[in-house]
């Protein structure tokens, strides 16, 4: 879908772990990304699952560059 | 309005026989519409916009049917009706499924619709047994709100995406929203409607159906008038012909073709079934 944003997904399966990026999900909005990532990363119990947009991410090491994780 | 009891229930033997007959027929409507909810997303894991919506639609059809086999079970163990036969041996005018899901869903917007606004009559009828007397049903509450938590963000999400993204595909999802809701009003039932206030007032459900009704009516109106939407439905008080067991005012049930494919009946010889 062209009005698609890429979010980045974190999760953890412990509260005693860190979160750990398990993938991307393409999304028109927050409520898209949160089903979106939920159906697609469940290979796990997860206790906290979250998004960002990447665009809210601020590239330190990469700038400019596509991350190597992304799509 | 009717004062509900504080009893508790670990059978419906403990409760009045209108209001075990009344828990019956209501767990049926809500096995009936889930398994047709869990069809049409099966369906529509082929064909929707993105690869992301195919992979929701079949995780929503999964927890659709895993919701089906915890009411079946209920239904099982409380009312001795064999799940098999629930699905195989009852003839398309016994189902009790919200009408809208009789038919094929002809396009995305009526997928989105029976997302946004079926799936969401069904949760928010959960979410009125959520304190239920009934504790066997009360139970197993918890795991289905949760899980329907994501079906609420994908129906939202696209209802919210198409009415956005230009006129045709504004007035398609409009017209099937308002569509759906029209049988979301007959499926709840008439006002004051005989079974249901006797749900209501033996504590089994928290809520009337014209209450529940009305959340729904709200949550939609909330992500609808920002969008500039209005889509108002009429909420008759009466409902000629209308009946409990069926939650319909007339009609024919899912259509024979639907129900050939839910059931496997092509694979007949292949059921463990003897």
């Amino acid at each position: 879908m062209s009005d698609a944003r890429v979010y980045e997904v974190f999760a953890r399966k412990d509260h005693n772990e860190a979160l750990k990026h398990v993938g991307s999900v393409n999304a028109a909005d927050d409520d898209l990304a949160k089903a979106y990532a939920w159906t697609m990363y469940d290979e796990e119990s997860w206790v906290e699952m979250c998004a960002v947009p990447r665009s809210a991410f601020i590239p330190i090491t990469h700038d400019g560059a596509v991350p190597l994780w992304g799509n | 309005m009717t004062t509900p009891t504080t009893s508790e229930f670990e059978s419906p033997a403990a409760m009045s026989q209108v209001c075990a007959t009344s828990l019956r027929n209501l767990l049926v409507a809500l096995a009936d519409t889930k398994l047709l909810l869990g069809y049409h997303y099966g369906e529509w894991t082929f064909g929707p916009p993105e690869l992301e919506a195919a992979i929701a639609g079949c995780s929503l059809c999964q927890t659709e049917l895993g919701h089906v086999r915890l009411l079946h079970g209920l239904l099982k163990r409380y009312y001795g009706d064999e799940p098999v036969s629930l699905i195989e041996d009852r003839p398309a005018t016994a189902f009790a499924n919200v009408s809208y899901l009789d038919q094929e869903l002809e396009d995305w917007a009526g997928l989105v619709a029976a997302n946004y606004a079926v799936d969401l009559a069904a949760t928010r009828l959960l979410h009125a047994l959520r304190g239920s007397a009934f504790t066997p049903l009360r139970m197993s509450l918890e795991k289905m709100l949760d899980e329907e938590r994501y079906h609420i963000h994908h129906g939202q999400g696209w209802f919210r995406t198409l009415a956005q993204k230009g006129d045709e595909t504004r007035q398609a999802v409009e017209a099937s929203v308002r569509r759906a809701l029209e049988t979301v009003v007959e499926w709840f039932g008439p006002a004051d409607e005989s079974e249901d206030l006797e749900l209501v007032q033996g504590g089994v459900k928290s809520r009337t159906n014209r209450e529940v009704l009305q959340d729904l009516l709200d949550d939609v109106s909330q992500t609808a008038t920002p969008l500039g939407m209005r889509i108002d439905v009429e909420l008759p008080e009466q409902m000629p012909g209308w009946s409990p067991t069926t939650r319909r005012s007339g009609g024919a049930g899912p259509e024979e073709e639907i129900l050939y494919h839910l059931r496997g009946s092509k694979n007949a010889v292949f059921k463990l079934r003897s």
